[in-house]
């Protein structure tokens, strides 16, 4: 029932040609030898990274054989920006109280340094074992 | 085809990563993470509370945790350790889960984002000396992580999705 589609997605956008792929396909639609272009790769090399973000969702492909022009899918780059700002605000929140907490944490620390060669002096150094 | 990084740091990032500097000395810090009284006072975003945490702190020891709103809906998480280097380093993998402990998705807490079921966390800490503390976390599925990828992608991948809901 569970579907987890973000794994490929994010494996497909682990690859720098491939987010360079993307970014240029935010401009628009292009075909295989637009997008080699500025790559210096072979259109085969090219058409492989495509097939990566299409099995990913991130891309679909034209239908017409020849000149299969390939375009952003918007939604699911949505999905994976969506995951990571659901968790950079939960760790952010959490981090913001941890530091809170830290510092409340050592507020309780130097009172009980303060006060532990006070106890000392009290009972002439000698501390019961 | 692969690009030169002058920063061996960032060749290894990927998914979320996030750094602080915390006014704490590091094993204060280090405390924080694995002592689960103190896990209590602070795990979870703001508005929520975290009534439960447990910790087996040791390599295949299994964590689980439990944030609750204001409301008292509870959402429960839980983790496998991988790997422990006493106040360096905690790897560990992290999925949604229900109150028994065991693993569900997302959309078990009617959340709509489609997550990996199981993704894996490193935090590490570094001390600064002075008694200040640096910590990392990287937050990353496991997808990822199999891909093999060796360059880090979030902010350009944010400078992406921002110019896509331009």
């Amino acid at each position: 029932m569970p579907t987890d589609t973000l794994s490929p997605t994010f494996a497909a956008l682990a690859d720098p040609t491939r987010r360079a792929i993307l970014a240029r396909l935010s401009d628009g639609e292009a075909s295989v030898t637009e997008l080699a272009e500025p790559f210096a790769m072979s259109l085969p090399a090219v058409s492989k990274h495509l097939k990566v973000l299409e099995r990913a969702g991130l891309i679909a492909r034209g239908r017409q054989a020849q000149w299969r022009p390939a375009r952003l899918n918007a939604d699911r780059l949505k999905d994976a920006s969506d995951w990571l700002g659901h968790y950079r605000r939960f760790w952010e929140e959490s981090f913001d109280r941890l530091d809170e907490y830290l510092k409340e944490m050592q507020a309780k620390t130097n009172k009980q340094g303060r006060e532990k060669p006070q106890r000392k002096e009290n009972k002439n150094g000698r501390s019961e074992q | 085809m692969a690009e030169a990084s002058s920063n061996p740091e960032a060749a290894t990032r990927e998914g979320l990563y996030m750094e602080r500097v915390f006014d704490a000395p590091v094993d204060l810090v280090w405390r924080a993470w694995t002592d689960p009284e103190h896990a209590k006072k602070w795990w979870g975003p703001a508005d929520y509370t975290c009534p439960f945490a447990e910790i087996d702190l040791r390599v295949g020891g299994k964590s689980k945790m439990c944030m609750q709103d204001a409301d008292g809906n509870k959402i429960w998480s839980v983790g496998t350790y991988k790997e422990i280097v006493p106040l360096k380093r905690i790897v560990t993998t992290d999925s949604f889960s229900d109150a028994d402990g065991n693993i569900v998705p997302a959309s078990h807490y009617g959340m709509e984002i489609d997550l990996p079921l199981e993704m894996m966390l490193t935090i590490t800490f570094e001390d600064l000396g002075g008694g200040k503390t640096k910590m990392t976390l990287n937050h990353v599925g496991l997808g990822e992580m199999e891909s093999g990828a060796n360059e880090g992608w979030s902010q350009s991948f944010d400078k992406l999705a921002a110019s896509l809901a331009a």
